[in-house]
């Protein structure tokens, strides 16, 4: 066996597998929307040269950089605080730092809206609102607390790969503060990771909709993703689709120029072999008072942009109508009468079986990819399943139409070809990483003790990996559930799924059916969410925490 | 009036998620003197190396550096401002640093400028024989070239006190052999005092003034490497410092340690051969007597085959008294 | 000609009514953007009348439905039967296209005139109404909007929705530019006096009820809703009339011999269709039917959506010069 190579599965049969997959969900769609453009005679230097586009343009790129310029230093900051074993109620805020991921995005702008815009939660109570919230300062300040949660995942992972606390120790008893030694060892060891965060944050905010909608569009903020869907809207016009296409592959193309190289530069620098269960911990104590402080901010930064705004959508779910003071007399459960009916029901179960198999099979192919990865060539994949990623789901929902709705159109089957191309790119990453941990000694010594390539893997790697695996199931199960984008442009008779039946019986954009709507997509998403969190705690190697080096203490 | 220890440890006690991994631990260390801490893993010599460093906060006891307290009571001076220079067991080199801003890292720290500090890191690099490497980052060194580099960079902080923790552990035996050289000449020149933690009693025999024997987290024994090796509290302390036998003694006195250089073959008592292991500079016997089973070391090739009946004499042996169980 | 070739194409095409001699109805497609509270009760109620069959259902707002319109055509063709719109430029660029149209049922001749043409029958009406504050006076004309200073609160005080998002509020600016007595300069004085522009009419009316403008330009039915509900609005027809803009039905022209496709247009239009549709809280197009509020000789006026569909870019463009863009 040449060295390098991971004793794991078959071999071209595999790769030449997976590639098809992936040509089918992500390539040959995008080539269709190419070939639109193409064979439809769109004008694109007129589509792109137009003032209304390149302010679009302009302002999707600044606001993507803002955004990562922002979430960057609170990702980075939240993961350096969360690693010190001694930070007060550690535990309660590893999870509570990650609720925005299970907000959805359209959820968050409104419930920021609620809190902090005129006539919000803050308004009636004390008198204060943000005139900016709608605007690009509250898209981007909104953007930056979604995507926060994200930096610290990325970042935390790159931390408990790449910086063993003996490399902080050996900075300390060389003489470094501990300012010192997180500038020169801490982040120069978690950069790699810092840089992958940053370009995922990046990619993904140039193909961000919901937030940019809700807060940015009443205010005149135009972005390429609702510039595309203004142009959907208006009439039925062909050069205004042509448009919308076109403004979807720029998009694209934004993103395969950003993802390509960052990929390629900083795909081997985050690999490392740690042991997959090593966790990232502080060098050395801290002080006390320091971490309270910590905690405090934590505290603070999570009451101002989760708690109070989901408070203020849980208060207008319950509130009759909008312009009465939110009082207990004018309490009712009307808005989510409105939303729970008999046929919420049926449609509850088509979504929970949807997206129980969307995240199954994603992580399947995401642990495959993650594994072909490791081979030669492997990475181009990789940076194809992030592509789709960036494409705006109505425009890769139209992409999947025009490529197989002519066999498809109106199945679950459709809906569930978007889901995976869709997410998929969020479950290889994940996975990816944990893989990177996992010793491949450990594989071969499994296949030298006479397992199978797959035995081998179920064994002995399923183990470390489960944690990884559990989350990215839950991330894309999550995400599949309350995704209403595509399903609402794909779904037929007998596929409406939760999303689209809710949306569809109000029209979205009165407050309190969609407050409503909101908590009970949160409810739906929290509650399952928090149950899994509690099976992966489990299932997750009891961990010796503190324990100095890295050492394992033998019986 | 005596100069302070270099090291003073008083009664310290730490624990991982109420797991004790220290349980009341004393020791001193006097300027200039090696302290090994011998012990097997899991036994608390990280632990111990941790503490002394700032790396956590015991929950009960004092550590004094020097005279100075730096830990005890609310008082925990921080890793920076400890006096110290630790060498790694991982070696603990920063990957995106080379050789040379390694060892001129702690100059750097102490405010020098980065040429000052590079020259200085050239020449501890040279001392070291190891100067050809400064441009070269840890994933092109060997393990013995990278351990070597962390010990440039202990000696490059110039402390009074160095902590060694199981610094040979990942080195085969050659560059093991090489390291401990050249840790043995520094010793020599830099007059500091040194903790050095291993779980080889070679090693720890070899090197230091004065051996500590841990077990569990409590100190069993301390002292010279002839008395811990020669005068055991117990059995448990006897297999650390090296092989051992117990047997009846002779003169029916309850059992006793015999050492494998304390006995030869040849003489009035009576076993038969078991099994013969030919070291090279010496032969190993063990040999199934009366008393009981008895290791015995003979310089040269064996000289009788597994089977034979052999005589044999007690030259020395160490009763294992009231606190051996 | 031009029928002869689409009749041509649907033969080619087969399907369609393979269940018209058959005891159940093959099932039709309806593509619609209204809500299911209004068509649930219709297609229901179409399914249990005479010749009815049931109606697959495909709802989305009008940007979704135009996007899966364009993706069908470039994948085999419409998938609709029917068309119901919410506006009618959608429907008259699907006229344009071919995909829809050249037939209306005789039904259509009780539909007013101004909401239907060769191609499609308005199934449904808008009406863009000013809903205000009950703090603040009923705006009596348009123009009261505009009226700088009518209502003194320094923050901007009405709000309307943006013509390149919402076809309805498109009508309204297509209407008001047309109006001698109005044009674009209405928009301009809006501006002037502090109105800002919104999203959609929905946001409109959520911004009124919330208090954070004392008026704006929204649809009937969000209006009344809202003041229903018990926010603090109310809802004003002011002169010269509510702006109108009809929902268009249209047969797909692939469904040319479909006659349950057929069937389904014309019960839409008939009295039974018009008077479920508007028991649901839609207005309903046919004159004489009850449908939601509208109060005794309300005035409304018609845009022509011919022009405003010729002259789309340059009434938008004019606009946008006003209110950013």
């Amino acid at each position: 066996m040449p060295p390098g190579t991971a004793p794991i599965g078959g071999r071209a049969g595999a790769t030449v597998a997976m590639g098809v997959l992936l040509a089918a969900l992500v390539v040959f769609p995008v080539l269709r929307l190419g070939a639109v453009v193409w064979t439809e005679g769109a004008d694109v230097a007129g589509i792109l040269g137009s003032p209304g586009v390149l302010t679009a343009v302009r302002n999707t790129v600044v606001l993507a950089a803002a955004v990562t310029v922002a979430a960057l230093p609170i990702g980075v900051g939240t993961a350096l605080v969360l690693r010190r074993p001694d930070l007060p109620g550690r535990a309660f805020w590893q999870i509570a730092v990650l609720l925005p991921v299970l907000v959805p995005d359209f959820v968050l702008g409104y419930s920021w809206t609620q809190a902090y815009a005129r006539a919000g939660f803050t308004d009636a109570v004390l008198g204060l609102h943000w005139a900016g919230l709608l605007g690009p300062a509250g898209v981007w300040l909104v953007l930056v607390v979604n995507a926060a949660p994200l930096v610290y995942l990325v970042v935390a992972v790159g931390l408990a790969a790449r910086a063993e606390p003996d490399l902080e120790r050996a900075a300390r008893a060389s003489g470094a503060g501990s300012a010192t030694a997180l500038l020169t060892v801490t982040l120069r060891l978690a950069l790699p990771a810092v840089a992958a965060a940053g370009v995922l944050v990046f990619v993904l905010t140039l193909g961000t909709f919901a937030i940019p909608q809700v807060l940015g569009a009443p205010a005149g903020f135009d972005t390429v993703t609702t510039r595309i869907y203004a142009d959907l809207s208006l009439g039925g016009d062909p050069a205004l689709f042509l448009e919308a296409v076109t403004l979807a592959l720029l998009l694209v193309l934004v993103a395969a120029a950003c993802v390509a190289p960052a990929d390629a530069l900083l795909g081997p620098r985050l690999r490392s072999t740690r042991p997959a269960d090593a966790q990232g911990t502080a060098a050395a104590p801290g002080r006390r008072d320091v971490r309270r402080a910590q905690a405090l901010g934590l505290a603070g930064y999570l009451a101002l942009t989760l708690a109070l705004p989901l408070a203020a959508l849980l208060l207008s779910s319950v509130t009759r109508a909008l312009g009465v003071p939110p009082t207990p007399g004018n309490w009712g459960l009307d808005h989510f009468r409105s939303v729970l009916t008999p046929r919420t029901g049926e449609a509850l179960g088509r979504s929970v079986g949807l997206a129980v198999v969307t995240a199954t099979l994603l992580v399947v192919l995401g642990g495959l990819v993650a594994v072909l990865e490791r081979r030669r060539g492997g990475r181009t994949t990789a940076t194809l399943v992030t592509l789709t990623l960036v494409l705006p789901g109505t425009t890769l929902a139209v992409a999947l139409l025009i490529a197989y709705g002519r066999w498809l159109s109106g199945t679950l089957i459709l809906i569930l070809l978007a889901y995976l191309a869709k997410l998929w790119a969020f479950a290889h990453r994940s996975i990816a990483g944990a893989l990177d941990r996992l010793p491949p000694d450990e594989l071969r010594a499994a296949r030298a003790g006479g397992a199978g390539p797959i035995t081998a893997v179920r064994t002995v790697a399923l183990r470390p990996l489960a944690p990884a695996l559990l989350g990215a199931w839950l991330v894309c199960f999550l995400t599949a559930l309350h995704e209403v984008t595509m399903s609402s442009l794909l779904y037929g008779a007998g596929s409406e799924t939760l999303a689209v039946v809710v949306l569809n019986s109000q029209e979205l954009g009165r407050i309190g059916p969609t407050a409503a709507l909101s908590v009970v997509l949160f409810l739906l998403v929290a509650v399952p969410a928090l149950i899994l969190w509690w099976v992966i705690g489990r299932l997750a190697p009891r961990r010796a925490a503190g324990l100095p080096g890295g050492a394992t203490r033998a019986a | 009036m005596p100069p302070d220890p270099a090291l003073e440890v008083v009664d310290l006690e730490v624990a991982y998620d109420g797991t004790p991994a220290l349980r009341g631990v004393s020791l001193t260390v006097a300027p200039g003197e090696v302290l090994a801490l011998l012990g097997p893993s899991g036994s608390g010599k990280s632990t111990l190396l941790h503490a002394v460093a700032g790396f956590l906060v015991p929950s009960a006891g004092s550590v004094r550096l020097g005279g100075t307290e730096v830990t005890g009571g609310r008082r925990i001076v921080p890793p920076e401002r400890r006096d110290v220079g630790v060498v790694f067991q991982n070696y603990a080199l920063w990957p995106h640093l080379s050789a040379l801003d390694t060892v001129a890292y702690p100059a750097r720290r102490r405010g020098a400028g980065r040429t000052q500090a590079r020259s200085e890191a050239r020449a501890i690099l040279e001392r070291l024989r190891i100067a050809s490497l400064a441009d070269r980052r840890p994933a092109e060194l060997s393990g013995g070239e990278q351990q070597r580099v962390g010990l440039a960079r202990a000696l490059a902080r110039r402390p009074s006190l160095y902590l060694f923790d199981e610094p040979t552990a990942h080195l085969d035996t050659h560059v093991r052999g090489v390291f401990l050289d050249e840790l043995w000449a520094r010793r020599r020149d830099s007059g500091a005092a040194a903790v050095y933690a291993t779980h080889d009693a070679e090693e720890a025999l070899g090197l230091a003034d004065r051996v500590a024997l841990l077990s569990e987290g409590r100190l069993l024994q301390v002292g010279t490497p002839q008395q811990v090796y020669a005068e055991p509290v117990d059995l448990f302390a006897a297999r650390l410092t090296g092989p051992a036998s117990v047997i009846d003694a002779p003169d029916g006195g309850g059992p006793v340690l015999v050492r494998p250089g304390w006995a030869c073959l040849g003489g009035p008592l009576e076993a038969e051969v078991r099994a013969v292991w030919f070291r090279g500079p010496h032969s190993d016997y063990l040999a199934e007597t009366p008393l009981g089973q008895l290791l015995v070391r003979e310089p040269g090739p064996p000289r009788h085959p597994v089977g034979a009946r052999v005589g044999w004499t007690l030259l020395q042996s160490w009763p294992l008294g009231a606190s051996s169980t | 000609m031009c029928v002869v070739l689409l009749v041509l194409a649907a033969c080619g095409g087969t399907d369609a009514d393979a269940g018209a001699d058959g005891e159940q109805p093959e099932p039709i497609t309806l593509y619609t953007c209204l809500s299911d509270e209004s068509i649930q009760p219709v297609l229901a109620a179409f399914e249990e009348s005479e010749g009815g069959a049931p109606v697959d259902l495909f709802r989305a707002p009008t940007g979704e439905l135009n996007a899966r319109v364009a993706a069908d055509v470039r994948s085999g063709g419409l998938q609709a039967d029917v068309f119901w719109g919410c506006d009618p430029l959608t429907v008259q660029a699907l006229v344009a296209s071919d995909l829809v149209g050249g037939w209306t049922p005789p039904e259509a001749d009780a539909i007013p005139e101004e909401f239907r043409t060769l191609d499609s029958v308005g199934g449904h009406v808008l009406y863009l109404v000013a809903v205000h504050s009950t703090d603040v006076p009923a705006p009596q004309e348009w123009s009261d909007l505009a009226a700088s200073g009518a209502v003194a609160v320094p923050d901007p005080s009405v709000a309307v929705p943006d013509p390149s998002v919402a076809a309805s509020a498109l009508g309204a600016l297509g209407w008001f530019a047309s109006s001698p007595d109005y044009g674009v300069d209405f928009y301009r004085d809006l501006e002037s006096a502090g109105a800002v522009q919104v999203s959609t009419p929905d946001d409109v009316t959520t911004g009124v009820a919330q208090g954070v403008y004392d008026a704006g330009m929204t649809t009937a039915q969000s209006a009344y809703a809202a003041k229903e509900a018990g926010s603090p609005v109310d809802v004003a027809w002011p002169e010269p009339g509510a702006v109108a803009v009809h929902g268009p039905v249209a047969l797909a022209a692939d469904s040319a011999d479909s006659a349950t496709a057929k069937a389904f247009f014309s019960f839409v239009l008939s009295e039974e269709g018009q008077t479920v549709l508007g028991e649901s809280g839609s207005y309903p197009t046919r004159p004489g039917v009850p449908g939601p509020t509208v109060p005794d000789g309300a005035p409304t006026v018609s845009p022509d959506w011919a022009a405003i569909g010729q002259d789309r870019d340059a009434i938008l463009s004019e606009y946008q010069q006003v209110f950013g863009g």
